[in-house]
């Protein structure tokens, strides 16, 4: 596929070949844009869904945090469509 | 890896990819979190109503239009 791949032909535990580099940035790169998904997902369903933190989560707060979750994965969808699919 | 091997067109060609995904990735979280807030004002449902989402996509769609529109406008000033 690429002339680096003659590399891995030849391993040592000290070399990396681009083709691992390449796994090793974009593993960063998801694990980064998770851990920012995750925050950003905590904060709006902490405002929507705690609205009065009592002793402990009730099974309501614990539903609608699920339901906020997954729509709010829905809703990023909906954006990224509207966005690059260029619909009306 | 042969350290020059980092600067190599292969590996500037798989940089600037994944710079352009960053950064569309980072555009669609943005206006995600914008249009959250301006469309989902009640609790979240088991689904979206139709208000809901015709309102997020909307509103993605005239963010981009306002962008255009600012642009010009700053243009206009010079």
């Amino acid at each position: 596929m690429d002339s680096f791949s003659n590399h891995s032909s030849t391993p040592s535990s000290r070399q990396l070949s681009a083709h691992d580099l390449k796994n090793q940035l974009k593993s960063q790169l998801a694990l980064e844009y998770a851990q920012q998904f995750l925050e950003t997902v905590r904060g709006k369903c902490f405002e929507k869904c705690i609205t009065k933190p009592g002793s402990s989560l009730s099974g309501s707060e614990s539903s609608c945090i699920s339901r906020c979750v997954d729509r709010y994965i829905e809703a990023t969808g909906i954006i990224s469509k509207a966005l690059f699919s260029g619909q009306q | 890896m042969d350290l020059s091997e980092i600067n190599s067109p292969d590996m500037q060609k798989f940089y600037s990819e994944e710079q352009q995904r960053a950064m569309v990735n980072e555009m669609v979280a943005k206006l995600t979190s914008e249009c959250w807030d301006k469309c989902i004002t009640g609790t979240p449902g088991n689904k979206f109503s139709s208000s809901e989402s015709n309102c997020l996509s909307n509103c993605a769609q005239r963010y981009v239009e306002m962008t255009m529109l600012i642009m010009k406008r700053f243009q206009s000033m010079q």
